[in-house]
């Protein structure tokens, strides 16, 4: 019987803590949207198609090179990018879901890619592994889906991208993109931008996440009407938020301190937007004094405009439930499709935001 | 505490060969705990869901995993010497757009960059790790913000996509199939193989498992503790650059939002297959059973199509804790 030999103390605090975050990370990231009714509906504000849209119809199911099934019995895939943690994803989820639902499409299976790309691809591979007959995609990132298209197309299952674009070839890789006009967007948000400052003025942009069109266009649109029609107006900081509240805060935040001269922000989605309000807030700033113009139209930034902090907020509309599933029942009928269909989207401002909250997502 | 331990001790010392057999099937459990499960749910996935043992569905599941299972392979390494390597995602992400952006010198440049940088970032990581005898956390976690910087920087702030050409050599790597699976699968079996021959039969290997166990009494005998260390780092910084490069290789394009939170991901599988945190035992065909495992359940949940994803997450979480706490009983258990 001895006396058990001192042991050194093993590095268990070490590894705890990574066990901790590790954990924390992993299975922590289901955070929700409370503070709202989400209206995702596919009949409430559903989208409608700009006109004149994209180009002419041209792609035809037998152009595409597919043959014609019926949707309401086949299995179809919905790949969403991004956690439905802010108003936009959730809506969009819902509107797909409340519309296959109502057309009957008992085969409808939805993935979520967690905002982690070589998640999503292997999520959609496995829609098509699983015999998904058409898919609807919403990319988180519009390059790097050479694997998902090789395997679509020697399938000839056709793709319809909603939100963003994939880059390649429609009606080739993929049959069409559905989505707003994010240059238009980023143009109408300029104007309103404009108005707010009289003509002049410096600007902030809080640029969305990179690698996708809409951030690209979205910037693009806002700073060539600036450039155009307001030379009196200067960018004089931009960085990237990510789409996120918390990173709109932090970066607005920064942005007090070392740009205090700043009399406008244009934030590139309404989630930013709001964190700029709350940075705003905590630096003793009042509604009103910086104006922001954001793209989107989330109820709670709908909201904000009636409170004073938000100048105007530029649509985006999410229901792509009637569209998507509308513009797939025509293709597998044989009917010819546009390269691109665009939606036409509304714009809030102090004028009609107290009526239109209701309608907003 | 001692009086516990000297009432404990009683009954083992009576039995030592009982000792000797629990020893052995605890052992047993904890390298080969992750390969008995990963057989079970491929056992119980292929009788629920008809779709999941498909050539098709099973080869998705096999090349997804390869790329984190190349960076998980170095991750091992590490982990058995004590540390950690906090820097994988970013240098995976990374060395994919490193890639991309040097194919246009060939193929051989779209291989050896992102190799070569990827390297370089393991053997700084090492060098202050091993000789400043800096916590590999900090340093890692340092490592992690500056390859993604440096990822930024050559993708302007990830507003630029470099692009892989079709049918480029470097291309077809990454996209060919031999024998209905993806290319990568074969390299990443083979680098296996190989990481399983250096840790089990080298004297490389001998001093990895050495410094894990008890860095101070290996340093006494003589390993070179250091240099190993050294090694240990820049292993795991090239081997996570190479997957990446053939990740964007498969991809065609250096995407830069590649990565974030690989790293927990990598850490997660290499515990799960039976590598201690703590430093000291594991094995690399644990990591193997480990990666597949996530990827397996990933895939099964998906099947189960529509169930909430955020419900994978909560799995592997729950998955992850389960297996930690079982490891710490078994390695106390043996201790005693």
């Amino acid at each position: 019987m001895t006396v058990p030999p001192y042991r050194r103390p093993r590095p268990a605090l070490l590894s705890t803590t990574i066990i901790a975050i590790t954990a924390a990370l992993v299975a922590g990231c289901a955070k929700s949207e409370k503070d709202q009714p989400t209206g995702g509906g596919g009949a409430q504000a559903g989208q409608v198609v700009q006109s004149p849209s994209g180009s002419a119809p041209s792609c035809t199911l037998s152009k595409f090179g597919g043959t014609k099934f019926d949707p309401k019995t086949a299995v179809v895939g919905f790949s969403q990018s991004e956690k439905e943690a802010n108003p936009f994803r959730i809506a969009e989820t819902q509107s797909i879901k409340a519309e296959a639902k109502q057309e009957g499409i008992a085969g409808l299976r939805v993935t979520n890619g967690q905002s982690q790309f070589s998640k999503q691809i292997s999520d959609v591979q496995q829609l098509i592994a699983q015999g998904a007959k058409a898919l609807v995609i919403a990319p988180l990132n519009s390059d790097g889906w050479e694997p998902v298209l090789q395997q679509a197309t020697a399938k000839h299952i056709p793709i319809i991208t909603v939100d963003r674009k994939i880059n390649a070839t429609a009606c080739k890789d993929y049959v069409t993109f559905i989505g707003s006009d994010f240059y238009q967007q980023g143009k109408r948000a300029a104007d309103q931008m404009i108005k707010a400052l009289n003509g002049k003025g410096k600007v902030a942009i809080l640029l969305g996440s990179s690698g996708n069109n809409v951030t690209t266009e979205r910037t693009n649109g806002f700073k060539e009407e600036i450039a155009k029609q307001a030379p009196g107006i200067q960018i004089t900081f931009e960085q990237t938020g990510d789409f996120a509240r918390e990173k709109g805060q932090q970066v607005t935040e920064q942005m007090i301190q070392s740009h205090p001269d700043v009399g406008a922000i244009y934030a590139e989605n309404d989630e930013m937007a709001l964190g700029a309000v709350t940075a705003l807030k905590g630096a003793g700033k009042k509604a009103g004094d910086v104006k922001i113009v954001s793209v989107d139209g989330t109820r709670n930034a709908v909201t904000q405009i009636v409170s004073g902090w938000i100048y105007a907020v530029v649509e985006s509309n999410p229901r792509f439930g009637p569209l998507a599933f509308q513009t797939l029942t025509k293709f597998v009928n044989g009917e010819p499709i546009p390269d691109k269909v665009i939606i036409s989207d509304r714009e809030y401002d102090s004028s009609n935001a107290e009526q239109s909250v209701a309608s907003a997502y | 505490m001692t009086t516990e331990q000297a009432a404990t001790d009683a009954p083992v010392t009576h039995d030592t060969y009982a000792l000797g057999r629990r020893d052995r099937v605890f052992g047993l459990i904890q390298r080969h705990g992750a390969t008995a499960v990963l057989v079970l749910l491929l056992a119980v996935g292929s009788l629920s869901f008809s779709r999941f043992p498909t050539t098709e569905n099973l080869g998705d599941i096999a090349i997804t995993s390869s790329f984190p299972a190349m960076v998980a392979l170095g991750m091992t390494f590490v982990i058995i010497t004590g540390g950690i390597d906090l820097s994988v995602g970013s240098v995976f992400a990374l060395g994919g757009v490193l890639a991309a952006y040097a194919v246009r010198w060939g193929t051989a440049a779209g291989l050896l960059v992102p190799l070569a940088v990827c390297g370089a970032i393991g053997l700084v990581q090492g060098l202050l790790i091993a000789r400043v005898r800096l916590a590999p956390f900090i340093v890692t976690l340092a490592g992690l913000l500056g390859a993604r910087g440096l990822l930024l920087s050559i993708s302007h702030e990830g507003a630029t996509t470099y692009l892989i050409p079709h049918g480029s050599l470097l291309a077809r790597l990454g996209q060919g199939r031999l024998f209905g699976l993806g290319q990568p699968v074969y390299l990443t079996l083979a680098l296996f193989v190989i990481g399983a021959v250096l840790l089990q039969r080298t004297g490389f290997g001998q001093a990895v498992y050495a410094i894990g166990g008890a860095e101070d009494a290996a340093a006494l005998m003589g390993v070179r503790v250091a240099r190993t260390k050294i090694i240990v780092y820049v292993l795991s910084g090239t081997l996570a650059g190479l997957s990446g490069a053939l990740n964007a290789a498969r991809l065609s394009s250096g995407v830069t939002i590649l990565g974030t939170g690989m790293e927990l991901d990598v850490i997660a599988a290499v515990v799960i297959g039976g590598t201690l945190l703590t430093g000291g035992a594991g094995s690399v065909s644990g990591t193997i059973a480990g990666v597949l495992l996530l990827g397996v359940i990933q895939n099964l949940i998906n099947q189960i199509g529509d169930l909430s994803s955020s419900y994978q997450q909560v799995v592997s979480g729950a998955f992850l804790a389960v297996v930690v706490v079982v490891q710490t009983y078994l390695s106390r258990a043996r201790r005693l």
